[in-house]
């Protein structure tokens, strides 16, 4: 399965980096601090890219045009 | 309407300014203002019967603090989105700041992630081999002085932890809002800390469940696979039971996110049993019930009056005991199909805290793309932010009642 709506890259390289990372970083002792802290910085940036996926998601194309160009015909919105 | 007295005393507020409607400003510093009025109580918030007009940079010890602890991942932003839309109002970073800040700001909260309080950066933690759980990694002193400064009504410069670089970003400015929320991994670990919180929550999300929605957030991400993931929670979990678990015995409320007992052997984690686990006799807190306080209750609403396909919904409510605590337990196992259904179950809960009938239907509508809005963690999450408004009034009201104790305490 290809990434459907993958974070911007930046964050997706360092995703891939740590793991790759942490998986060294356990081949020698499953249980040491070092190991664990690379778990753990997989599971922050793993968290980061997610929100920023999140973020990309909501952007609706015509709310972002909008808020730049609010007086076109498309944007235009009267109270009453 | 006279005012009797005037109170000053050597604490707090250094930005307090009195204005009446002909616009005379005094600008009083490091002095706190007390105006009350015999007879009545002074109305809450600067007034409509009063002439006067007090703005105390949110002074007067008015913000309120909430706590919510939960691991990553866990859905702590769905819940913080929830909860700031019961204020009204949209959440937003502080404009013009960091990019890459983690606070969140609306007209009555502001939302902290305690992150920012970490004492050692991403390589700092890796050079001593200590995860973000562990207690060492972060900076329990400056967290209590910043809260305590903040609900006394001090501005505070928060330092920004970024989450992209792994770094230690330069602080940033956070002004005492009406409610401060601070959410993170540990807001009740430090017992000063805790002691600040006027009301305080923990997400409690069950492994199984945990464990599959980091499937949902993390399999499409390049790099990760099942083992990956897995690897992750758990090299995580030694210090998770160790120092963010523990927390929930001083939670008030417990939103626990447990799989589906509808369907035999289901791991999918798509259909959950939520639990919220109220404490009894929490000052200004009354949980909520359904039918009949106190009693044991199971109840399964579909019928001809609430469409359910399979596997349905089922309710159970009654008290219980947790970690010695007497609390009330409402539990709904299954989904909504149609959420504006939901206001059948509406009707049946009591001690809801809404300002109309159905507002907790119609919270759940205006946000009905949010991860959980068919489920019991989105009905419980807004039933816990309708409770904080509740809380929040009351305690405004309180101290409007007793001006000059509310300062002195």
């Amino acid at each position: 399965v290809r990434p459907v709506a993958a974070a911007p890259d930046k964050i997706s390289e360092k995703v891939a980096d740590s793991i790759k990372g942490a998986e060294e970083a356990c081949a020698g002792d499953p249980a040491s601090g070092e190991c664990i802290a690379a778990w753990d910085e997989v599971e922050e940036l793993s968290a980061a890219a997610s929100h920023a996926r999140d973020r990309k998601k909501e952007a609706d194309p015509l709310e972002t045009y909008c808020k730049d160009n609010p007086e076109t015909d498309e944007c235009r919105t009267y109270e009453d | 309407m006279a005012i009797c007295a005037v109170y000053t005393t050597q604490s707090l507020n250094p930005t307090c300014s009195i204005s009446t409607p002909s616009k005379t400003h005094l600008g009083f510093h490091q002095k706190q203002v007390v105006f009350y009025t015999t007879g009545k109580k002074t109305s809450r918030r600067g007034s409509s019967s009063s002439p006067y007009v007090i703005t105390c940079a949110t002074g007067d010890s008015q913000t309120i603090v909430i706590g919510l602890a939960a691991d990553s991942g866990c859905g702590k932003s769905t819940f913080m989105r929830r909860l700031t839309n019961v204020f009204g109002g949209a959440a937003e970073p502080p404009k013009g700041g960091n990019p890459d800040s983690n606070t969140l700001i609306s007209d009555t909260t502001t939302v902290i992630c305690l992150d920012d309080y970490h004492s050692l950066d991403r390589t700092g933690r890796k050079e001593k081999g200590v995860t973000a759980l562990d207690p060492r990694a972060n900076d329990f002193d400056l967290m209590y002085e910043q809260v305590k400064a903040l609900k006394d009504g001090t501005a505070v410069d928060k330092p920004i932890y970024n989450h992209v670089t792994g770094l230690l970003d330069p602080p940033e400015l956070i002004k005492p809002p009406k409610i401060l929320v601070i959410e993170g991994l540990h807001p009740m670990y430090d017992a000063r800390v805790r002691d600040l919180l006027d009301f305080s929550i923990y997400l409690d999300i069950s492994n199984e469940v945990k464990f599959a929605w980091k499937i949902q957030r993390d399999m499409a991400e390049r790099g990760h696979s099942l083992e990956s993931i897995k690897a992750s929670i758990e090299a995580r979990k030694p210090d998770f039971d160790a120092y963010i678990d523990p927390q929930k015995q001083y939670a008030d409320a417990v939103i626990e996110v447990l799989p589906t007992q509808l369907i035999p052997d289901d791991n999918e984690g798509k259909i959950l049993r939520v639990k919220l686990i109220m404490k009894e006799g929490v000052k200004f807190f009354s949980p909520v019930y359904l039918f009949d306080e106190g009693s044991t209750i199971s109840w399964i609403p579909c019928g001809r009056k609430l469409t359910c396909s399979y596997p349905g919904i089922k309710f159970s409510y009654g008290p219980d005991s947790y970690f010695g605590h007497e609390v009330s337990v409402l539990e709904m196992d299954g989904q909504f199909d149609r959420l504006d259904e939901l206001i059948y179950v509406e009707s049946h809960l009591s001690n809801l805290s809404t300002k109309f009938y159905g507002e907790v239907t119609q919270q759940m509508l205006k946000l009905s793309d949010f991860p959980g809005s068919n489920n019991g963690t989105g009905l419980f999450q807004t039933i816990v932010g309708l409770k904080i408004r509740d809380i929040f009034e009351q305690i405004i009201a309180s101290k409007a009642k007793s001006p000059v104790a509310a300062t002195k305490a």
